[in-house]
C-alpha cells in the first residue's frame, strides 16, 4: 500500500522526466527524420530537446542530466564513448573548472573587505554615489575575474551595507534591491567585456576554433567588446536608482560601521599580496598567453600556483567547486560539437534561414536578429553558458560573419536579466532572500532594452570601424 | 627592558587570555604529556587545546577512506584520532576530579564539527570548561603550526620524539608559539627549575614563567647565566641580578649560577636528568637559525630534560 | 622577520617541489635531447619525471600535480590545449568517475549489514573460516565492483568482530591483522579478475583501443585472468594465517554479538531491493554491453538512473568523490597517450630493451620481466592506476603481443602489497589505526613471491591455450 503512494509520488515529482522520456523514445522509433538530415543528427537533436525539457522543469539534479547528454550520444550511437569523452574536455572546461576553482580561492582570502574599504574611500557616502561605485567597480572587476568571483566578493558588502542602514532590511527594500542589482547587474554587464569575463565567451571562442572561423585576441576581444561595458554602466546606474527608490539619500553611519568593521581587518598582509600578485599574474598571462597555450590552461596554473603556495587547500576547492556544473558544461559542448560534427546544426540554421527568409528580407539583418533573440531568450531559461553552448553551433552556422555573430551571441546571453536563474549573479543575490523574483523582472525589461539598443549601437557604429 | 617589568612588577600578559595546546598521539605514549598539560593550564589558568595529529592517507584513494570513515560512522565504529580524543577528555577529568563543569561533559563522537583538515569536537562552551579537542590529518609540524596560527595558541606542549634531531629543529623554528618539549618527563620525579638567563629579550618573559611555575609547583629555583670568556659584562650580571630581584619580591628562593665556557655545551651538562628547563627562543634571524641553529635548538637537540622556550 | 620565517617553512615543507622544478629547469634548457627521441618527446618525459618525482614526495596536493600534468603539456609539450583536453577525457575516466560515484551511491544503502549476515552464515565461527570467508568474498566481490567498495563495506564488519572480541589486557593483535588483511589482500587479489575491478584495468583497455591493439571484451578478459584469482584466495588465506597467528581459534561471542547487531535491519526495504536491482542491472551492462557502449558510460548511466529514482543525492556523491583524484587519472593519462604519439614510449621501451638484453637474452622472456617488474615496483610507490597510465604506453611498445604483455603489467599493478600506498583497499584498513606500516611488509613479500608465480603459471600454461 505504502509503496504505491512512493511510486506515484515518485511519478509526481519525476513527471517531466517521465514526459520527456517518452517524448524520445517515440521521437526516436516513431518518427523519421527528415529526409536531408541524417539520422545521428536526428539523434542529437533529440537528445538536446531533452536535455532541455530536464534543464528547464528540472526533475533531476543537474549533473545526472549532464551524464544523460553524455551517455545518450552513446547509446544512441552518435559516436564511441572515447570519442564522446574527448569532446567533454576541451580549453573551455578547463577554463571553466579552473575559474570556478580560482574564485574559491580569491573569496576565501577575505580579500573583499580591502575591496570595500576601497569602494567607499572612492565614493563617499552618498547613496547614489555608492551604488554607482558598486555598478562601475562590479563591472569592471567582472569583466577580467568572471561574473560569479565579484558577486560572491561584493555580496557580503552590499549585505553589511544595508544591514548597517537598518536592522530590518525588508523596512529599505528599495534600498536593499538598489544595492544588491548593482552587484548582480554589474557584474552581468561586465562579464561580456574580455573572453575571461565568463565562461559562455571561452565555450564560444572555443567553437569558433572548432568550426574553422578564425580566432579572436584577449585584447581585440576588448576592443570590439568593451567599448559596450562602459557605456552601459551609466545607464545601468540610472535604471536602478530610478526603479528602486532608495529609502535613504545618505549612508553615512551605515559607512561609518562598515569602515570600523573593515579597518579591524588590519594591515595588508603578506599572504594577501601573494594572492593578488598570483591573480595580478594569472590575467597577465590571458591577456598575453592566452593565443599560444589557451584561457584554460592558463587558469589552471593559476589555481596550481595558489595551491603550492599554500594560499588554498584542496579540501577547500573540493568542497566548494560545482563539480556539478562542470559536467554539465563538458556535457553541453560535447553535444554542441555533436551537432556540428552530425550536421544537426546546419540543418536547423537552414531551416531557420528558409522560413523566417520569407519574412525578413536582408540575410545580415536575419542572422543577427536571429542569434540575439535566440540566445537572448534562452538564456533567460537556461543559464547563459549553457545557451551559448548549445545555440553556439546553430548561430555559427546562419552564415555571415561567424566572428561577429559569435561576438553578438556571447554578448546576447548576458541579457539574463529577467529571471534568478539566467547568470550566476542573478541567482546569487536572489539567494539572499531579500530579492524577489518581481523584481529582476521590474528592473530586467529596462535593462534587456538598453542592453539591445547598446548592442544595436556597437555593432552598427563601432564594428565596422574596426 | 628586563628591567623596566620588574621594577614595575608589571605582568606582561593577562594570563586568563593565555591559550595552551598539547599536541598527544596515543592512550599508551602520552600520558604523561597530557597530564604536565593539564598540570601548566591550570598554573596558568589557560585554556586548553588537545590536538591529535594523525597521517594523511594516501589522496589517491582519498575518497574511497572517507567513505568507508562515513560507514564506520554507520556502525558506531569511531575513527581511531577521535578515540585518542575520547581518551584525552577522559583522562582530563580524572587530572582535576573537582572541575564539576568538565565532569559534566559527554564526548559526542557525532558531535563534531569538519573544517579544511581539521575535525573539532564540539564542547559545550561553558565558563568552567576551556578545552577544545582538535583532530588532524598530515604531517606533524605543518599541521600544529597551521593549527597555532589559527587559533593564536601561546604555548605549545609536546611529547618527546623518537627522530628528535629533525624534529627539534623544525619545531623550534617554525611553531609561532612558545614550546615545551616534554622528554623523558616522568610526573613522579622531582624536579628543579633550571632558568637560563641572558641578556636577550625573552628573558623578562622567562622570569615571569618562572616564577609562576615555581610558586604553583613548589620546585626550587636555579638561575644559571653562562659567558664565554671569565668576564660576565653587565648585560649578563644585570639580568642575573634583575632574575634574583623579581624572585624575591615573590618571595622565591633562588640559587645563581655563574659558569664559564660554551653555553650549549655547560647548559646541557649542568642540566643533566633532573632539571626542568626554562629558556627563552632565539632572536636570531630565521635564516641564520636554519642555517647554522640557535641556542634553543642546540640544546633542545642535545639535552635530555623536559624544556620550555618562551617566545 | 617573520616573513622570512614563512618563506623558509614554505620552502622546507616545499623543497621538493623546487627540487623537481629545477630538475625539469635544467633538463629542459642545458640538456640537448637525445639523437634518436625528438624534442617533444624529450620534453613529455621531462614532464613525466618531474611528476614522480611530485607523487612521491607529495609536496604539493595531488590534484596541483595533476594541474600541473596538463598545463606542462601545454606549455612545453608542444600541443594545444584543445589536444590535452581530448586525450584527457576518455571511457577509462569516466568509468574511475562514475565507479567512485556508485560506491558512495551503493554503501550508502547500509547493504553491508545483509552482506555480514551472509558471510557468517556461510563461514561459521571458526577464526580460519572466517579468514577465509572474507578472502574469498572480499576477492570475489572486489573482482566486479572494484576494490574500494568492497573494503569499504568489510571493513565496518571486521571491526564489529574485532571490538566484540578484544577484552581488556587481551592482545589478540594476530587476530586483528588476519581479519583486517584478509579483507585488503582479498580485495586486491580479486581486483584482476573482470575489467570493472579497477580503474587501471579500463585505463589498459582504452591504451589497447588508443593504439590499435586489438582490444579483449568483458567475457575474454575473465576466461583469461580469472584463474588466477580463483589460485590465489586459498593461497592467500593460507599466507595471512601464517604471518599473523589468530590468537583465537573460535570466535563465538564475537558472531554472535555480529548477528545481534545486523539482525536489526529488519526486512529488505524497497530502497535496498531497487539499489539492488539497479547495481545488478549495471553489472549486467558491463558485462553484455560494454563493448559496444564502453564501461564509461554504463557506469555514468548507473549514476544516473540512481539519482533518478532518489536512491542517492547529488550532494552526496558531490561530497563523497574526490575529483582531485579524477583530474590525476585523467592528466596521467593524457600524458601516457601524448608519451605514445611523441615517441618517448617507443624510446623508453626499446632504451630498456637494449640495456637488459645482455642479461636477459631471451627477448620474451624480457618483455615479461620489464613489465611485470616496472609495474610491481612502480605500483608500490605511486597508486596501482597511476602506474598503469605511465607504465601502460612503455609496456604497449615493447613489441611482443601487446595484449598479452598489457595484461601481465595490469595483473602486476595490483601486486601492491608492501605499502599502504598502492592499493585502495590497503589504504583504507591502514587508516584504520589497527594495522602497521611493518605488517604490510611482513606479509607483503610472501604475496608477492605467492602473486608472480601464479602469474607466470596463468601465463605460461593457460593463456597459451588461447592462442
Amino acid at each position: 500500500m505504502n509503496s504505491y503512494i512512493d511510486i506515484l509520488f515518485w511519478i509526481r515529482q519525476k513527471k517531466w522526466l517521465l514526459i520527456a522520456m517518452v517524448y524520445g523514445m517515440c521521437m526516436h522509433h516513431f518518427v523519421t527524420p527528415p529526409t536531408d538530415l541524417n539520422p545521428a543528427a536526428f539523434d542529437a537533436l533529440i537528445i538536446i530537446s531533452m536535455a532541455l525539457i530536464l534543464i528547464v522543469t528540472e526533475p533531476l539534479p543537474l549533473p545526472a542530466i549532464a551524464m544523460f547528454m553524455l551517455f545518450m550520444q552513446v547509446v544512441l550511437g552518435i559516436d564511441t564513448a572515447n570519442n564522446v569523452a574527448s569532446s567533454f574536455m576541451n580549453d573551455a572546461v578547463f577554463f571553466i573548472m579552473g575559474s570556478l576553482m580560482l574564485a574559491v580561492a580569491i573569496v576565501s582570502q577575505g580579500l573583499d573587505k580591502r575591496l570595500a574599504l576601497g569602494i567607499i574611500t572612492l565614493t563617499g557616502h552618498k547613496t547614489w554615489r555608492i551604488v554607482a561605485g558598486f555598478t562601475a567597480i562590479s563591472a569592471i572587476l567582472a569583466s577580467f575575474i568572471g561574473e560569479h568571483t565579484v558577486a560572491a566578493m561584493m555580496m557580503p558588502v552590499g549585505l553589511t551595507l544595508v544591514r548597517y542602514a537598518h536592522k530590518d532590511p525588508r523596512k529599505v527594500a528599495g534600498l536593499t534591491a538598489a544595492l544588491l542589482f548593482s552587484i548582480a547587474y554589474g557584474a552581468t554587464i561586465g562579464s561580456i567585456g574580455t573572453p575571461s569575463g565568463g565562461g559562455r565567451n571561452v565555450i564560444m571562442m572555443n567553437y569558433w576554433a572548432e568550426f574553422g572561423a578564425g580566432s579572436v585576441t584577449y585584447l581585440e576581444w576588448i576592443k570590439y567588446v568593451y567599448p559596450m561595458v562602459l557605456f552601459q554602466i551609466p545607464f545601468t546606474v540610472i535604471i536602478l536608482l530610478w526603479t528602486f527608490k532608495p529609502e535613504h539619500s545618505n549612508l553615512d553611519s551605515a559607512v561609518r560601521k562598515l569602515v570600523v568593521d573593515v579597518a579591524r581587518a588590519g594591515k595588508i598582509k603578506g599572504r594577501e599580496w601573494l594572492a593578488i600578485i598570483l591573480f595580478i599574474l594569472v590575467f597577465l598571462g590571458w591577456v598575453f598567453l592566452s593565443e599560444d597555450f589557451g584561457l584554460g590552461i592558463i587558469a589552471l596554473l593559476g589555481v596550481f600556483l595558489y595551491l603550492s603556495f599554500g594560499l588554498v587547500e584542496w579540501q577547500e576547492l573540493n568542497r566548494k567547486t560545482n563539480w556539478g556544473v562542470i559536467l554539465l558544461f563538458g556535457a553541453a559542448i560535447s553535444i554542441g560539437i555533436q551537432m556540428n560534427q552530425t550536421g544537426a546544426a546546419e540543418w536547423i540554421a537552414h531551416v531557420i534561414i528558409t522560413n523566417l527568409g520569407r519574412v525578413i528580407d536582408n540575410p545580415a539583418i536575419l542572422q543577427g536578429s536571429v542569434s540575439v533573440l535566440l540566445t537572448g531568450v534562452m538564456s533567460n531559461i537556461l543559464s547563459s553558458s549553457a545557451t551559448v553552448a548549445v545555440v553556439g553551433p546553430i548561430v555559427l552556422d546562419l552564415g555571415g560573419d561567424q566572428i561577429l555573430i559569435g561576438f553578438a551571441t556571447a554578448i546576447a546571453s548576458a541579457f539574463g536579466y529577467f529571471t534568478a536563474v539566467a547568470a550566476p549573479a542573478c541567482t546569487i543575490i536572489y539567494s539572499s532572500g531579500l530579492v524577489k523574483s518581481k523584481d529582476f523582472l521590474r528592473a530586467g525589461w529596462k535593462m534587456g532594452v538598453l542592453s539591445l539598443v547598446s548592442l544595436l549601437g556597437l555593432s552598427l557604429l563601432w564594428w565596422p570601424l574596426l | 627592558m628586563v628591567a623596566t617589568i620588574m621594577t614595575n612588577k608589571k605582568v606582561l600578559f593577562d594570563p586568563k587570555s593565555l591559550k595552551f595546546l598539547t599536541a598527544v598521539s596515543s592512550a599508551e605514549y602520552s600520558k604523561p604529556t597530557l597530564k604536565m598539560g593539564a598540570l601548566i593550564a591550570s598554573v596558568f589558568d589557560a585554556s586548553h587545546g588537545v590536538v591529535y595529529v594523525g597521517e594523511r592517507a594516501s589522496e589517491f584513494h582519498g575518497s574511497s577512506v572517507n567513505l568507508t570513515r562515513q560507514n564506520l560512522d554507520n556502525w558506531n565504529i569511531i575513527h581511531p584520532g577521535l578515540e585518542v580524543l575520547e581518551w584525552a577528555l577522559q583522562e582530563l577529568k580524572t587530572l582535576s576530579p573537582d572541575n564539576e563543569e568538565l565532569a559534566k561533559i559527554q564526548f559526542n563522537p557525532d558531535h563534531v564539527y569538519e573544517e579544511d583538515g581539521r575535525v573539532r569536537v564540539i564542547l559545550p562552551d561553558d565558563k568552567g570548561c576551556r578545552i577544545e579537542l582538535v583532530l588532524r590529518e598530515g604531517e606533524l609540524v605543518d599541521q600544529l603550526r597551521k593549527e597555532i596560527q589559527l587559533e593564536g595558541y601561546d604555548l605549545a606542549i609536546i611529547g618527546g620524539s623518537q627522530n628528535k634531531r629533525h624534529l627539534a629543529h623544525s619545531i623550534l623554528q617554525y611553531l609561532p608559539s612558545s614550546i615545551f618539549v616534554l622528554q623523558k618527563f616522568n610526573p613522579r620525579k622531582k624536579y628543579k627549575l633550571l632558568l637560563l638567563v641572558d641578556d636577550s629579550t625573552a628573558t623578562g618573559k622567562t622570569i615571569e614563567w618562572g616564577a609562576l611555575i615555581a610558586e604553583k609547583l613548589g620546585w626550587p629555583v636555579r638561575t644559571l647565566t653562562v659567558s664565554k670568556t671569565k668576564r660576565f659584562g653587565a648585560g649578563y650580571q644585570g639580568a642575573a641580578d634583575k632574575a634574583k630581584a623579581y624572585f624575591d619580591s615573590r618571595g622565591i628562593e633562588v640559587e645563581q649560577f655563574f659558569l664559564t665556557g660554551d653555553p650549549v655545551r655547560t647548559f646541557v651538562e649542568f642540566a643533566g636528568d633532573n632539571h626542568f628547563v626554562i629558556m627563552g627562543a632565539s632572536t636570531l634571524n630565521p635564516v641564520k637559525q636554519f642555517l647554522f641553529g640557535s641556542k634553543p635548538i642546540k640544546t633542545l637537540e642535545q639535552t635530555d630534560v623536559p624544556i620550555l622556550i618562551v617566545r | 622577520m617573520h616573513i622570512s620565517a614563512d618563506m623558509l617553512f614554505w620552502i622546507q615543507q616545499k623543497r621538493w617541489l623546487l627540487i623537481a622544478l629545477a630538475i625539469g629547469a635544467i633538463l629542459y634548457f642545458f640538456v640537448p635531447h637525445p639523437q634518436s627521441l625528438g624534442q617533444d618527446g624529450y620534453h613529455i618525459l621531462i614532464i613525466i619525471l618531474m611528476t614522480l618525482i611530485l607523487i612521491l614526495k607529495e609536496p604539493i596536493p595531488l590534484p596541483a600535480i595533476a594541474l600541473q600534468l596538463i598545463f606542462w603539456q601545454v606549455i612545453i609539450g608542444g600541443s594545444t590545449a584543445n589536444e590535452v583536453g581530448g586525450y584527457f577525457m576518455n571511457d577509462a575516466v569516466f568509468f574511475i568517475m562514475g565507479s567512485l560515484m556508485l560506491a558512495v551511491a551503493i554503501v550508502s544503502q547500509g547493504l553491508d549489514k545483509r552482506l555480514a549476515l551472509g558471510i557468517i552464515r556461510l563461514t561459521g565461527n571458526k577464526t580460519w573460516r572466517i579468514v577465509a570467508g572474507f578472502t574469498a568474498i572480499s576477492a570475489i566481490l572486489s573482482s566486479f565492483v572494484g576494490p574500494h567498495m568492497v573494503t569499504a563495506m568489510m571493513l565496518p564488519v571486521a571491526l564489529t568482530l574485532i571490538r566484540y572480541t578484544s577484552k581488556k589486557g587481551q592482545s589478540n593483535t594476530g587476530l586483528i591483522a588476519a581479519l583486517l588483511f584478509s579483507i585488503a589482500y582479498g580485495a586486491t587479489i580479486g581486483s584482476i579478475g573482470t575489467p570493472s575491478g579497477g580503474g587501471r584495468n579500463v585505463i589498459m583497455m582504452n591504451y589497447w583501443a588508443e593504439f590499435g591493439s586489438g582490444s579483449l571484451s568483458y567475457i575474454e578478459w575473465m576466461k583469461m585472468v580469472y584463474p588466477m584469482v580463483l589460485i590465489e584466495i586459498p593461497i592467500t588465506t593460507f599466507i595471512i594465517l601464517k604471518t599473523f597467528p589468530p590468537e583465537l581459534k573460535v570466535l563465538d561471542t564475537a558472531v554472535r554479538h555480529l548477528s545481534v547487531e545486523v539482525a536489526h535491519a529488519g526486512k529488505m526495504s524497497w530502497k535496498e531491493i531497487s539499489s539492488l536491482g539497479l547495481f545488478a542491472a549495471v553489472l549486467y551492462g558491463w558485462i553484455a554491453l560494454s563493448e559496444v557502449y564502453g564501461l564509461g558510460s554504463i557506469a555514468l548511466m548507473g549514476i544516473f538512473l540512481y539519482l533518478t529514482f532518489g536512491l542517492v543525492s547529488w550532494k552526496e556523491l558531490s561530497r563523497g568523490v574526490n575529483w582531485g583524484v579524477i583530474l590525476l587519472f585523467g592528466a596521467t593519462i593524457s600524458i601516457g597517450v601524448q608519451m605514445k604519439n611523441t615517441g618517448g614510449a617507443a624510446w623508453l621501451a626499446e632504451g630498456s630493451v637494449n640495456f637488459l638484453q645482455n642479461l636477459i637474452p631471451n627477448i620474451d622472456t624480457l618483455r615479461a620481466v620489464v613489465s611485470v617488474g616496472l609495474s610491481g615496483v612502480l605500483s608500490n610507490l605511486l597508486s596501482s592506476s597511476a602506474t598503469v597510465a605511465v607504465v601502460g604506453p612503455v609496456v604497449l611498445n615493447l613489441g611482443g603481443d601487446p595484449i598479452l604483455l598489457g595484461l601481465a603489467s595490469v595483473i602486476s599493478s595490483a601486486f601492491g602489497y608492501f605499502t599502504a600506498v598502492a592499493a585502495p583497499a590497503c589504504t583504507i584498513i591502514y587508516s584504520s589505526g589497527l594495522v602497521k606500516a611493518p605488517d604490510f611488509l611482513r606479509a607483503g613479500w610472501k604475496m608477492a613471491i605467492m602473486s608472480v608465480i601464479s602469474l607466470a603459471l596463468v601465463a605460461l600454461v593457460w593463456w597459451p591455450l588461447f592462442q
